[in-house]
């Protein structure tokens, strides 16, 4: 009791005017601390922030097989030579075929699956897909409902065949999908056509089916997406009106439209081009919409199986210029060393790699950092994860010409063990992949950095914004007080209204730009895609100039009394951008991580440019053309030319604004949440730093 | 009175029957598989295996209580449908005619797991379920499945702690439901399970050590799972060497587990088990192998004590110092209860036999009773 009594009287601090105050909390105290001082944390957490996102690659662990259910490769495979040369006939036949007739290849495969003992149907579908509907983002797969000016001039057919499990219960199914596009598919294309039509042949005749497997050949025609995403809604939506596609075409489809449990996982297989290096190659690609990714345990066993039993090399995808930039390779370089200094300090500390491994890492994070950021599937399983429906896309390259006879037999039967075993496993599973990441970014086909890691990059870098934009409020509310007029004397605290009025409109614009290319999307006649953006830029910016003239004290240039304090300004947008970033890291990750490598740099370093130029001392001048430089950057359709000449695909010139909107269109068209970033977060924040920039204090 | 005496006599000699000194009768088994899914296969066929060991050991189909907790034969990941195997020669199909699973899938809880054991049965659970042992019985508990430290998994939501064990193997004991209990567990961390054991007469062999795993055998390829553990596949090859007249004892059983074959340490604990391991043959808990008496009359089996000098003199196990030091006690025991030497049921059933014999008229004897009873059937007519 004494010491307590004593601990009280400790915290009583008298004040000047003898009153009592109490001491604030340690967290109080922590915070006020740092507010204080936000200058220099502002400037560590960042960089830390940077610093820990170049550090992800050496982080990154060893992938591992989560779920005990799974158990690749403890089964033998029980592939035969007459299985594989059931699949070369296959492939043997669909090229004579197309060589004699026309048209339908797909009753060749239907008929080769009907022998094989499957349940065959076929599936006509409309090429026509994707449309920008602003009220459409986040609703879910579209019910691609039936046009009603169905024309029978271009239509795909899909062919799909399912095997029962002999035992099984019929409540699931496995789905394995080649995309063959049957007018001009080439020899390669066929080979995936050969690899699956082996397996089914063995999958036909196996006991040990748990779940039904699907075969969807699906007519790659009009690209690789749409007829999967298309046999999918079928699948999921039944419709019970007949389409007039029905009466398209000789083939009649009027069968009924067969289904196979739910699905617990999906392969999409696809043989393309020839291998650079001495083995086949087997590249992982994984991403599907808005940056979701299938369950790490699927890639993993894939990985395993192809690696360690087929003797694939397996790869996803990377950056390849990263590669060779010598500024990544001095920071590899570093760490390497630092790494070797800490295990001569502790053998325990063992987190150094070589530099090869940390360029190979990083392209490969910065490609998986791209990809999910971009938010647009990288292949067809990306209309799986729609359906929450674990799916990868297996692009195979042989190392052979697709003509050689003796290869082909061993390249069908490594590719169907392969996938043999991958079904194997995954016909094991008694429920749902859930047992490993949903959140994750792969540094290589078997190493991953964990949600966990990777998100501490981001929370470094946003930390800082809330502890400025608290120190800016106090700075600029001081301000104003010391200001002569203070017409708002009563009303303290509604000092950041005024900013808050500008923020908000500028964020209202934004709004509006982003909905805009649908009006546009609507004006009658066709139009190419610079003129549309065009049309976009000049309702934008006269947009704009509505807006500054409109509302009083919005436009950076109006008179001295009506603006807001800069820095009061600052601190609200500030609050906007970290709220607006923290939102986004929910919904796409990668997003909010790019988004916030531009955004709070930009935020944290803009001023107003003509005390500097005034003052002209060295560091407001610095201070200055930074911000100008991080400014000119941060516009959007710079930044996509800047990306685009990362990712070696060339400056573009004058048709760049026609690049940007066809690019800004397959945002929407996915229905990618970075395209409302781009519109709703990064936009607004830009104009407002613009305004900060050009502030007339 | 006399009635009442002998009432009391009856339940006296029953009460000096069920102490230390009763006799093995009967052998019962209990083999649990505590394991769900199609890659706890392993499991099941562990139990399996014993299951058929026991059974070619000798302990009838009644006598044996099987749980599985999951149908791996008819599950369609399967390869050979119905059938269960052991090893990947497939030479021996477990799950063969004559399997009779008294607990299966859902039915294996930790609730029935500790009804069977205790014997708190509902009324409707049919005798097949219920383990019906008595004082003199030997029961052996086989259970394999995924454990940790002090706990053992029930299917995929439930465990049985060390705890529950320790208290169903006491109320066992009070209940005199068995005269020696041998526990064998496969598990990880297997020997935890025993930590709380305390009641006598119970012997506990697991597959590991606190902190180890233990781990499967071999794969089959053909399957495409595990098809038994280490420490029950060892367990399985010890027992394939031996029939039902041999006299294995349980010492060069828990000798034959190699620490480096099994991959884990085999413990037993044997610290509430009187009897020298060296001296107990397996077939006492893995057969039904019982001593076999001569007796004079039928009912003298009722007199533990007598047999039970029979039992000390026909047993090759015994040494002869051990011997002397048992018929010390059993002769103190005589002095304290000689007038219980025959059995009084007999003694009564032997008088009245003798008294019928030296009846000269016996037809008369007949006559006068239908008469008797007639009148008796007349009165109480009359009286309705």
């Amino acid at each position: 009791m004494a010491t307590e009594k004593r601990d009280k009287e400790e915290e009583e601090v008298k004040t000047d005017d003898g009153s009592l105050k109490i001491k604030p909390r340690p967290i109080v105290q922590l915070g006020i601390f740092l507010v204080a001082h936000s200058p220099v944390f502002s400037v560590v957490f960042s960089a830390a922030g940077v610093l820990a996102l170049l550090i992800l690659p050496l982080l990154a662990k060893n992938t591992y097989i989560s779920e005990n259910a799974l158990m690749p490769g403890s089964a033998r495979s029980m592939l035969s030579n007459r299985d594989v040369s059931d699949g070369s006939k296959l492939v043997k036949d669909i090229k004579n075929y197309r060589l004699n007739h026309e048209g339908q290849v797909q009753k060749l495969i239907g008929k080769y699956m009907s022998e094989m003992g499957a349940e065959v149907y076929y599936q006509k579908f409309h090429p026509e897909g994707n449309q920008f509907h602003p009220l459409h983002f986040f609703s879910g797969p579209d019910s691609y409902t039936l046009l009603d000016n169905v024309s029978c001039a271009s239509y795909g057919v899909n062919v799909a065949g399912i095997i029962r499990a002999p035992r099984g219960d019929g409540k699931e199914s496995i789905v394995l999908v080649t995309p063959y596009d049957f007018i001009n598919g080439g020899d390669y294309e066929a080979l995936s056509l050969g690899i699956t039509g082996t397996l089914f042949s063995l999958l036909a005749r196996v006991t040990w089916l748990s779940k039904d497997i699907i075969w969807l050949v699906a007519d790659s025609r009009y690209g690789d997406y749409r007829p999967v995403a298309a046999w999918l809604t079928e699948y999921h939506s039944p419709s019970f009106k007949d389409s007039d596609l029905l009466k398209c075409g000789e083939l009649n489809t009027a069968d009924k439209f067969r289904r196979a449990g739910t699905m617990a996982a999906a392969l999409v297989l696809k043989v393309d081009g020839r291998s650079e290096r001495f083995e086949d190659t087997l590249s992982i690609y994984a991403e599907a919409s808005n940056g979701q990714m299938p369950n790490l345990d699927l890639i993993n066993v894939v990985n395993y199986l192809a690696v360690h039993r087929q003797g694939f090399y397996v790869k996803v995808e990377k950056v390849v210029s990263l590669l060779s930039s010598s500024w990544l390779k001095i920071i590899g370089e570093i760490f390497e060393a630092v790494g070797k200094l800490a295990h001569t300090l502790n053998p325990d500390w063992n987190f150094g790699i070589p530099t090869a491994d940390y360029l190979e890492g990083s392209a490969t994070l910065a490609s998986s950092l791209y990809s999910q950021a971009l938010g647009i599937p990288t292949g067809p399983h990306g209309a799986f994860r729609d359906y929450q429906v674990d799916a990868i896309t297996l692009k195979v390259s042989p190392r052979f010409p697709p003509d050689s006879k003796t290869r082909q037999h061993d390249f069908f039967l490594r590719g169907a063990k392969l996938l043999e075993g991958t079904i194997r496993s995954v016909n094991n599973l008694l429920e749902k992949f859930h047992q490993s990441f949903f959140l994750y970014l792969l540094t290589s086909p078997s190493k991953f950095i964990s949600v966990g890691v990777y998100m501490i990059a981001f929370a470094l870098l946003v930390a800082s914004l809330p502890m400025v934009a608290a120190s800016l409020y106090i700075d600029g509310c001081k301000a104003l007080n010391n200001s002569t007029l203070n017409p708002a004397g009563n009303f303290k605290s509604w000092k950041w209204l005024d900013a808050a009025k500008q923020v908000f409109a500028l964020h209202l614009f934004g709004l509006i730009v982003t909905l805009l290319p649908y009006f546009i999307c609507q004006v009658p006649g066709q139009h190419s895609p610079s003129n549309r953006s065009i049309m976009w830029g000049t309702t934008s910016s006269s947009l704009l100039l509505i807006t500054f003239a409109t509302i009083p004290g919005c436009s950076p240039f109006s008179s001295r009394r009506h603006g807001t304090n800069w820095a009061v300004l600052k601190s609200v947008t500030i609050s906007a951008a970290f709220i607006g970033l923290c939102l986004m890291s929910i919904i796409n990750f990668a997003t909010a991580e790019i988004g916030a490598l531009l955004l709070v740099p930009t935020c944290l370093i803009v001023q107003p440019i003509k005390p500097a130029l005034r003052s002209r001392r060295i560091k407001s001048l610095l201070g200055a053309f930074c911000s100008m430089v991080l400014l000119t950057i941060g516009f959007p359709v710079m930044l996509f030319a800047i990306s685009k000449g990362l990712f070696g695909e060339g400056l573009v010139g004058l048709s760049l604004g026609g690049e940007f909107w066809t690019w800004l269109e397959s945002l929407w068209a996915w229905k990618s949440a970075t395209y409302l970033y781009i519109g709703m977060v990064h936009l607004p924040c830009w104009l407002l730093c613009l305004c900060i920039l050009f502030h007339p204090s | 009175m006399k009635v009442l005496t002998l009432v009391m006599l009856l339940c006296y000699s029953f009460a000096f029957s069920s102490g230390d000194t009763t006799i093995h009768t009967n052998n019962w088994a209990v083999l649990v598989c505590t394991s769900r899914f199609w890659f706890n296969y392993r499991h099941m066929a562990n139990t399996l295996s014993l299951y058929r060991t026991v059974k070619r050991l000798g302990i009838p189909d009644e006598r044996i209580i099987l749980m599985l907790a999951d149908d791996m034969a008819c599950n369609a990941r399967n390869e050979y449908p119905a059938q269960v195997f052991n090893n990947e020669n497939h030479k021996l199909n477990l799950y063969g005619d004559n399997v009779e699973v008294d607990y299966r899938g859902y039915e294996v809880t930790v609730e029935n797991f500790l009804r069977v054991l205790t014997g708190r049965h509902e009324n409707a659970v049919p005798r097949s379920k219920r383990l019906l042992s008595d004082e003199g019985s030997h029961i052996l508990l086989y259970m394999t499945g995924h454990g940790g430290d002090e706990f053992l998994k029930f299917q995929d939501a439930e465990e049985l702690q060390s705890h529950d064990l320790a208290d169903a193997v006491k109320q066992m004991k009070e209940k005199r439901r068995f005269k020696e209990l041998m526990i064998m567990v496969d598990t990880c961390q297997a020997a935890t399970l025993f930590n709380q054991l305390q009641s006598p007469d119970v012997l506990a062999i697991g597959s590991s050590l606190k902190g180890e795993n233990s781990y499967s055998h071999h794969l089959d390829s053909d399957v495409g799972v595990s098809v038994v553990d280490r420490f029950t596949y060892y367990t399985l090859a010890f027992f394939e060497r031996l029939n039902i007249y041999d006299n294995a004892s349980l010492n060069s059983l828990f000798r034959s587990y190699d620490p480096k074959l099994l991959m884990s340490t085999a413990y037993y604990r044997t610290d509430l088990y009187q009897p020298h391991l060296a001296e107990v043959p397996v077939t006492n808990f893995f057969g039904s192998v019982m001593e076999t008496l001569h007796t004079d009359s039928v009912y003298k089996a009722f007199s533990s004590k007598t047999s039970n000098n029979k039992i000390n003199s026909e047993m090759p196990l015994n040494q002869l110092s051990e011997h002397d030091e048992l018929q010390k006690a059993n002769i103190q025991n005589d002095e304290l209860k000689t007038e219980k030497q025959k059995c009084p049921y007999t003694q009564m059933r032997v008088d009245l036999h003798k008294k019928l014999e030296k009846l000269e008229n016996v037809d008369t004897v007949v006559n006068l009773g239908i008469a008797v009873m007639l009148l008796v059937v007349m009165v109480s007519s009359s009286l309705l």
